[in-house]
């Protein structure tokens, strides 16, 4: 005889918080311009007060490990790509470095592995540069946006002259590129680095040191660093909490090693250590230290076949291996199980995302609504990543 | 006190050094491209619709089976030892394609099909301009081989295959191929 399940089994989970008085029950989204795609917020309001948040994610789930099941390795970059849609190259370094790894390919060329970085570091300018904007159009400001977004069209011209397209590549392949970086590829990417430099400072001057933006950035959504550190969050949001952690530097892989670059951390300039502005200023920060990795992989920029070491065949021996890289929102891992077919038999992606809108309740419960705006906004999550 | 005043100031300056900012790109050259009127030249490489160059396609079925959403369906049929033809890269086209539809609604532009074609006749356009208001629309064919000239091609094949095998069936079988033809008569 089956248990005899409790009636309304929804209704108990979903009234799990304390509900008393005039509480008002809040459904923030799924269409709703501040979540960045579709993520619903459930909300118990006491007046404008937010008292608990619970995020429902899953509305843009696309089966990726399940599918990833019944792919060739190769045919899962695709897939990868559209993980984390806003910062494809990065889902797809995670995502060969594992195989690679799995496949015990060490050997790969330089130039290669300069081409990885090259592309990686302009993907997280990209990336930072669509979060910077958001945020800023988040918390009413409309002019940095189309700014951010003039210069992220610059880096996408960039890949489509190397790859052929403009959000999701598949360029980055198992031991090699789709295809070599076009003749003078280093030098149309230095020019850009040329004209991208000053445009930080502009964007520093027109919204970063805001006297309108800190006041309503600087106090709010504080993130403590043991918080931080108790919910696994990563890249940026971690950072912006004073803990000094890049996988980069911590764990290099590929050929980081190689560069000379820092670590932004939030230092708590303006209000409280963890705010959203301070995981904002990392991120603003975190884009010149790209400049400054890109310089240096452009000059050193080797010549040479990339693709050399490509497998013909990609079929790793059974085993097991997990990879993690510093994505431009955090930490991002994959975990691969291979029988020794050509499919890979589990395919678990970790997404730095969905640690960080795990820790909404934590950050947002007792502030304004309008204030957890500014605080998802500052967390920069793409639900393609959190949902997969 | 001090940080009273520094407030206000703050919050008078730092709005103005934007509000100069913003004037200062009034005047700067305009970003915009209108769209219609105006246009981008796309690098040659871009990967925006899918073609096929039918005279050098050999059957083989390779990007069929490399494509990660199965929007490619192929269909052959043998060609006669008279009717084979040569590609511009000088393979031997052993096999009419008799069907070969692209379901542009369902391709991802992953490029991965491009890549194992051994002719290189299937390739990505940098035309981009293929809406359609039915999605039916976007179901590409590319064979030149009509229905009829199709079932005509299959009738041959079958005939010229059941010709081969004639000369088999009338020798002598042995074993137990001849023990189920006994069975059989």
């Amino acid at each position: 005889m089956s248990p005899v399940l409790p009636q309304s089994v929804g209704n108990e989970y979903r009234m799990s918080y304390e509900r008393q008085g005039d509480d008002l029950v809040l459904q923030m989204g799924p269409q709703h311009p501040s979540t960045h795609g579709v993520l619903r917020l459930e909300l118990v309001l006491d007046g404008e007060l937010v008292k608990h948040v619970r995020p429902h994610i899953g509305y843009l789930h696309r089966c990726f490990e399940k599918h990833a099941e019944a792919m060739t390795y190769p045919q899962v970059i695709p897939y990868a790509d559209r993980m984390d849609y806003l910062a494809a190259m990065s889902m797809e370094l995670g995502y060969v470095l594992t195989v690679e790894k799995l496949m015990g390919l060490t050997e790969l060329p330089e130039r290669l592995q300069y081409i990885r970085v090259i592309i990686a570091e302009l993907q997280r300018i990209a990336s930072h540069l669509l979060a910077i904007g958001t945020f800023g159009l988040d918390v009413g400001a409309i002019t940095p946006f189309l700014w951010c977004f003039r210069d992220r069209e610059k880096i996408l011209d960039l890949f489509e002259w190397a790859s052929g397209a403009r959000l999701l590549y598949n360029y980055l392949w198992i031991g090699g590129v789709m295809q070599d970086l076009p003749a003078g590829f280093a030098s149309k990417a230095l020019e850009f680095l040329d004209y991208f430099e000053p445009r930080v400072q502009e964007l520093n001057d027109l919204l970063s040191f805001n006297k309108i933006f800190i006041e309503r950035t600087a106090n709010v959504g504080v993130l403590s660093p043991e918080v931080a550190i108790s919910y696994g969050i990563g890249g940026p949001n971690l950072r912006g909490s004073g803990v000094k952690w890049d996988l980069r530097k911590e764990e290099p892989y590929g050929i980081y090693e190689r560069f000379d670059f820092d670590v932004p951390v939030g230092t708590g300039e303006f209000g409280t250590l963890g705010a959203a502005w301070d995981r904002y200023i990392v991120r603003v920060r975190e884009m010149l230290e790209s400049i400054k990795i890109l310089r240096q992989a452009l000059d050193q920029l080797p010549g040479g076949d990339p693709n050399e070491a490509m497998p013909r065949r990609i079929r790793p021996p059974a085993g097991d291996a997990y990879v993690r890289t510093e994505s431009p929102r955090g930490e991002i891992g994959f975990y691969i199980i291979s029988d020794g077919s050509e499919n890979p038999y589990r395919c678990k992606g970790r997404s730095p995302c969905f640690t960080a809108i795990s820790a909404i309740n934590a950050i947002g419960s007792g502030v304004l609504v309008a204030d957890l705006v500014a605080i998802v906004g500052s967390l920069d999550i793409v639900l393609g990543e959190i949902d997969r | 006190m001090v940080r009273y005043f520094a407030n206000i100031w703050h919050a008078f300056w730092t709005p103005l050094v934007g509000m100069a900012l913003t004037w200062r790109h009034l005047f700067m050259p305009s970003v915009t491209v209108q769209y219609p009127d105006e246009r981008w030249e796309l690098p040659p490489n871009s990967r925006m619709q899918l073609f096929v160059n039918m005279d050098d396609c050999i059957g083989c079925a390779q990007c069929e089976r490399a494509c990660p959403v199965q929007c490619i369906s192929i269909e052959t049929v043998k060609a006669l030892p008279e009717d084979v033809k040569e590609t511009s890269t000088g393979h031997k086209i052993r096999l009419h394609t008799t069907k070969f539809d692209i379901d542009m609604a369902k391709c991802c532009y992953c490029n991965l099909c491009t890549i194992p074609c051994p002719t290189e006749c299937i390739y990505m356009t940098p035309s981009f301009e293929d809406a359609t208001p039915d999605r039916f629309d976007l179901v590409y064919h590319f064979t030149q081989i009509s229905p009829q000239h199709a079932a005509e091609l299959a009738e041959k094949a079958r005939r010229a295959e059941e010709e081969e095998a004639a000369p088999k069936a009338a020798r002598p079988k042995r074993g137990i191929a001849a023990a189920v033809a006994a069975e059989g008569d």
